[in-house]
């Protein structure tokens, strides 16, 4: 009966952290996709991980960031680059999602 | 389509392969120092973005590849800043020379006068020739003491410079143009630095306007501290406003028109306004005309520990659009106050002036501040709190503690 319990956590505890990674990596491939696509943010920016060679912002493989300072500079914009969140270029959700897979994935 | 999907599938195993490495790059991280100066900067060679590869990286603090600040300790002992110490703040990317081609082709028109031209740069050395000490100070210079949380570079000290630009007066550029229309309120000058990014130009051109007035001291510069002018400072050619803040100095300068209303450009209407925190909008003044500042230099936090005895407290100061009339310096936190010394050169009212004051300090802890004064105008002990951190002059913030032993 133990074992059988041992083994029901077990099979519950993966299950949990599939689940979790399945969500996770869907996230990131849609921060990649509003990055590179839907907000052109590779347009702009140097980020490896992305494939982007943009040279009209920060490279931002070289500088410290925040999930909550990206999240302010796409909701706010800053110089030429857009208020993505003031001017409803991007849902909130969207931005959190981008700001989230460019925390993650700057200078790797 | 097939593309997108290629690069997605790519950088998906790219995510996997860096979320599996995250503890090994942690381990790594804690046992290794890091300092802000020296994290963020990139691969190339010393540490700095390629296109300024040239210049001295021990003097400077990389916030990012476009935002290279100056220690305060390096913006220069003799007066003038050397180029290899200046601090880079650039909202466009620096020209490149395939871009800018012969420089003395170079062309920039002229509007809103008599007679509109265009001149090379070639013709514009025909017309005059000067050569003028300014500060170049960005807006923000000093928005890394402000305590709201504000956008963009975190700047103390550094984004500034004293430089000597040789080029031709605005003035005989207009005289040659037959003078200015009538009509006139502004001049208003325009890079052409967007041009390669194939940007919308209402958003990425940096056009930007200043009181007409502004021309009479004005120059085209097509030299900086006696070297043709770098490409990363804006060469071939530059507007230098004197007095003004560092982004109406356009850099890549394409045009200068004589205008009724101010550009209608975002760097003119929407950015640096001075705005309340909280509000924003084209009603707030623009970053102009520079405030009287000054700052020490030596020692600080930078130098480390002073030797009790006599202490040479170096900085410099300036007066905006007018003559810095005087600096005291104290080693109290402002308690009191004593005049130092202007040295050195007077290169005239556009430039800073190094000024010296020699304590007798003891062992022990001091905050040292200083205080200049244009005459009618003097340093506010505290910051002008505004939404994105410009302009920032107050002393207390610019103050620093060290320690003598």
């Amino acid at each position: 009966m133990k074992i059988l319990r041992f083994l029901l956590i077990i099979l519950l505890y993966f299950t949990f952290n599939i689940q979790n990674i399945i969500a996770d990596e869907t996230k990131m491939l849609k921060g990649l996709e509003i990055f590179n696509e839907t907000a052109a943010c590779a347009g702009c920016h140097t980020m490896k991980a992305a494939g982007a060679e943009g040279n009209v912002g920060p490279n931002l493989d070289t500088v410290d960031l925040t999930v909550e300072s990206v999240i302010d500079m796409v909701t706010y914009g800053l110089g030429v680059m857009p208020a993505y969140g003031e001017d409803e270029i991007l849902t909130t959700e969207e931005i959190e999602i981008v700001s989230k897979y460019v925390v993650n994935s700057a200078g790797k | 389509m097939r593309k997108i999907e290629k690069k997605l599938n790519l950088k998906r195993r790219s995510f996997l392969a860096s979320t599996a490495s995250i503890a090994g790059l942690a381990a790594t991280a804690s046992v290794v120092p890091i300092s802000i100066s020296s994290a963020n900067h990139n691969d190339g060679e010393k540490g700095l973005p390629d296109f300024i590869n040239w210049k001295d990286r021990d003097a400077l603090i990389v916030h990012s590849d476009k935002g290279i600040e100056t220690h305060r300790s390096a913006i220069g002992e003799s007066l003038i800043t050397p180029n290899r110490n200046v601090y880079i703040r650039n909202n466009m990317p620096t020209m490149t020379d395939a871009q800018i081609g012969n420089r003395n082709d170079w062309r920039v028109s002229i509007e809103g006068v008599k007679n509109p031209k265009t001149f090379t740069l070639a013709q514009l050395k025909k017309l005059g020739h000067t050569t003028v000490a300014t500060i170049l100070q960005c807006s923000g210079n000093g928005r890394g003491f402000f305590e709201h949380k504000v956008r963009g570079s975190q700047w103390k000290t550094g984004a500034a410079a004293c430089v000597f630009w040789t080029g031709v007066p605005m003035k005989a550029v207009v005289d040659a143009c037959g003078g200015i229309n009538g009509e006139a309120v502004f001049m208003t000058s325009a890079g052409v630095d967007h041009e390669p990014t194939g940007l919308d130009p209402k958003k990425a051109m940096v056009e930007r306007s200043v009181p007409k007035k502004a021309f009479k001291d004005a120059m085209l510069a097509w030299e900086m501290n006696g070297v043709s002018l770098p490409n990363a400072h804006g060469g071939p050619l530059r507007m230098v406003t004197p007095g003004y803040f560092g982004i109406n100095n356009v850099k890549h300068l394409g045009k200068v028109a004589f205008t009724a209303k101010e550009s209608s450009v975002k760097y003119m209407k929407k950015s640096y306004r001075i705005s309340p925190i909280g509000k924003k909008g084209s009603q707030y003044p623009s970053c102009w005309e520079m405030p009287v500042k000054s700052w020490i230099t030596r020692p600080t936090d930078e130098t480390g520990t002073v030797r009790a005895g006599k202490v040479q407290i170096v900085g410099v100061a300036m007066g905006g659009t007018k003559k810095i009339r005087s600096v005291k310096v104290s080693t109290d936190g402002g308690k009191s106050w004593n005049r130092a010394k202007f040295i050195g050169p007077d290169l005239g009212k556009f430039a800073w002036r190094q000024f010296a004051y020699e304590a007798n300090l003891s062992s022990g802890t001091y905050n040292i501040a200083s205080l200049a004064s244009n005459g009618s105008k003097k340093q506010p002990e505290l910051r002008m709190e505004n939404r994105r951190g410009y302009a920032h002059n107050g002393w207390k913030d610019h103050s620093v503690n060290i320690t003598v032993v």
